[in-house]
């Protein structure tokens, strides 16, 4: 497990970094080449490990080359994210060391989300992920609403952690283990107790994603937070939430006679937070705003891979997670440029930066599931999946409507963009070649994706 | 003494502060009611852990314990931070601006 | 009834009556010293199920750490003049209505869960001999990990606690 100790080691590195280095330029390149370390160092680990788990300390870890392949995606998500956007997050305050050391701790509490094999191991992992998320969300300490989100997220997070936690519970006493593979939940009728444990972990989990109706606190949240801070919490830590989910779902309940019990259930979220998401973003007038609700609404494609359960949503949830949190942390470095982040604030980008305005016209298009992009071949795996499993239908149907809606939305950012006379005000003198060559790198990402998805998923 | 008194006892108590982070206004009760959901949690992971005879439901606790401190250390600081600018710690603290 | 079963009452009495004391108290102050009650009870309970240690730990980090820092911090903000802006009736009331919702939908679903009885008289797991090796062989890397969270919740202390 090298990308466990790497992220870790070099989270404590950073950490203590910021006591001898005092150039914040020096610290962003000491966390890059951390990520690259930890990108590296898990390629290594491919060899290792094969398509069957392998157990590790006491079944504590369970790994599997999927699990490795889902953190090569969020290493590789995280560098672009730095590459980005690590200036913006060194100047949120004056601990720049530290905040890039939360960031690793967050990974590492992804890495774990990825291989836990225990339920104590997602509950240390969920928590991992979001206590730094809570002092990420408060950094920028001299605006009130960044305050407001810090103190609404960590009230809503350790609410929900209570939930999850009675879950588990419940589900120990029904089962006697805490080994999500050898809980055996099938091949005996299910008992009350273990019911109510999957439903209260199922809402636990549905809030850490932000699945309606538990996605109350994500519009405060997200556009109270410092921008730069936002772009991560919606990409990595919510994709990193979603492999926790199915995971859990599909290796723990999974079985016929279990997931008759919480499909029902799962699919009513998935369509609430089809269509609350994507409603609500079309009302929106701060383009910050608009991309937190888009990121309930693509939550709610991601719970189709949840609730697929077989081959296909496996490598659509891979798919997903790289097309969203690229295109995402794309539009958000893009967003973190202007001056004004509201529609009117877009008006006459293409004028003003005709490259700039491209790109995001390529993110959104991502976004909105445009044949040709990895956002298109991500939609298309993960309702595929829902298809082959039959009986959700409904649903699907409901999904390509609200990507319909959802196409309003993203278009008015581009219609705004090309059509629009204005004067937006830009910060000119922070798009540098450098920063315009990673956008491009990173469109042009998103694009071989959705042309040629064996990038990703030939190594599974 | 069968397992269900503690069943209700702490499903009473998970209950009970469930309401309290619901009906309160005070960021450092709420906060308080969420530390009584936990200790019901770890009340039944004791009960089940005699129940079951297996010693992991209690290392669970001590984790759900650790985890708790963390947690009180860096909300504490969060409600400070909001208290410093605010004067206040009611959770509604943009909508009390308004007003 | 046999002692345990009394003793398992009077406390449940008791921890039930402090909880609800520390949603309803107005005073926060009263809230934490009601909620140290509820603690204390809750310890009761560990010693008759027979996790002694755990008993002890509860008491040093609950009542002795984690409730004291609550105390410090309310008489740093002064809050003990009872001034917390009230929610309105009605959400408190739908408050209540889903709290109690919640208890009865919990106790419906495992009130047919297979009732069994614990185990008369006293049992090992819970002393510290065999904790210590269950915690440091099958749980060594949730051990391990949790220095991580510990690191953050140090680091987010320092971040979000220091003036500017």
């Amino acid at each position: 497990m090298n990308a466990l100790i790497s992220t870790a080691v070099f989270g404590i590195f950073l950490m203590i970094s910021g006591l001898f280095i005092k150039s914040k330029q020096a610290i962003r390149i000491l966390a890059i080449s951390g990520v690259v370390a930890a990108f590296v160092l898990n390629i290594i680990d491919f060899r290792q490990y094969g398509a069957s788990a392998t157990e590790l300390f006491h079944g504590m870890l369970s790994v599997t080359n999927f699990g490795l392949l889902f953190i090569e995606i969020i290493l590789g998500c995280v560098l672009v994210y730095f590459l980005l956007s690590g200036k913006d997050l060194a100047n949120i305050g004056h601990y720049t060391g530290e905040y890039f050391a939360l960031i690793f701790f967050i990974l590492c509490g992804v890495v774990l989300a990825a291989t836990y094999g225990n339920m104590l191991m997602l509950f240390l992992s969920i928590e991992i992920m979001s206590i730094p998320q809570y002092i990420l969300a408060g950094s920028d300490k001299h605006n009130l609403k960044s305050h407001e989100a810090s103190l609404k997220y960590f009230l809503m997070g350790a609410f929900s952690t209570g939930f999850l936690l009675m879950g588990i519970a419940l589900l120990y006493g029904a089962t006697g283990s805490f080994d999500i593979t050898t809980m055996n939940l099938a091949g005996r009728p299910i008992d009350a107790m273990a019911l109510a444990g999957i439903i209260l972990i199922a809402f636990a989990l549905a809030f850490k994603v932000s699945a309606a109706p538990f996605h109350f606190w994500t519009p405060d949240v997200y556009d109270g937070a410092p921008t730069v801070v936002t772009s991560f919490i919606s990409t990595i830590v919510k994709v990193g939430g979603f492999v926790a989910f199915i995971r859990l779902f599909h290796i723990a309940f999974g079985s016929p006679d279990v997931d008759k019990h919480w499909l029902l259930v799962l699919s009513i979220i998935t369509a609430a937070t089809l269509i609350i998401g994507n409603v609500t973003a079309v009302f929106q007038q701060s383009v910050k705003r608009m991309l937190a609700y888009s990121s309930i609404s693509q939550a709610g494609f991601m719970l189709f891979a949840v609730i697929a359960m077989n081959v296909l949503s496996w490598q659509g949830i891979l798919l997903y997670a790289a097309a969203y949190s690229l295109a995402t942390i794309g539009c958000f470095a893009i967003l973190m440029k202007m001056k004004d982040y509201t529609y009117d604030g877009y008006n006459g980008l293409a004028q003003k930066q005709p490259l700039l305005a491209l790109m995001n016209t390529i993110f959104l298009f991502s976004l909105v599931g445009i044949p040709a992009t990895a956002g298109f071949l991500a939609k298309y795996f993960v309702l595929s999946a829902a298809v082959e499993k039959g009986g959700l239908l409904w649903l699907v149907i409901l999904a390509v409507c609200c990507a319909a809606i959802s196409a309003f939305y993203y278009f008015r950012l581009i219609w705004a963009m090309y059509f629009k006379a204005g004067d937006c005000q830009v910060e000119e003198h922070a798009i540098t070649p450098a920063f315009k060559s990673v956008l491009a790198l990173t469109a042009l990402l998103v694009i071989i994706l959705g042309v040629w998805p064996g990038l990703i998923l030939a190594w599974i | 003494m069968p397992i269900q008194n503690y069943i209700w006892l702490s499903i009473a108590l998970f209950s009970i502060g469930v309401i309290g982070v619901l009906i309160r206004r005070n960021a450092i009760v709420i906060f308080m009611c969420i530390e009584l959901m936990l200790n019901a949690v770890n009340l039944l992971l004791v009960a089940f852990s005699k129940y079951h005879h297996d010693a992991s439901a209690q290392i669970f606790v001590f984790f759900i314990m650790v985890v708790a401190a963390a947690e009180v250390s860096v909300g504490l600081a969060i409600i400070v931070m909001v208290y410093r600018h605010t004067k206040s710690v009611d959770v509604n603290i943009l909508n009390r601006l308004k007003n | 009834m046999s002692l345990p079963t009394i003793l398992f009452w009077i406390l449940a009495v008791i921890s039930i009556l402090s909880a609800i004391g520390v949603v309803v108290a107005k005073n926060p102050v009263h809230s934490v010293l009601l909620l140290i009650v509820t603690f204390f009870t809750i310890t009761g309970f560990y010693i008759l199920l027979n996790a002694q240690f755990l008993a002890v730990v509860h008491i040093i980090v609950y009542a002795g750490a984690i409730m004291v820092l609550f105390l410090f911090v309310i008489m740093l903000m002064n809050l003990n003049a009872s001034g917390e802006p009230q929610k309105n009736n009605l959400v408190k009331f739908a408050g209540v209505v889903a709290g109690g919702l919640l208890l009865i939908v919990l106790v419906a679903a495992l009130k047919k869960a297979d009732t069994g009885m614990l185990i008369q008289g006293s049992t090992n797991i819970g002393l510290i001999q065999n904790l210590g090796k269950v915690l440091f062989k099958d749980f060594v890397l949730p051990f391990e990990v949790s220095s991580i969270l510990f690191l953050s919740a140090m680091i987010g202390a320092i971040v979000i606690g220091k003036k500017d």
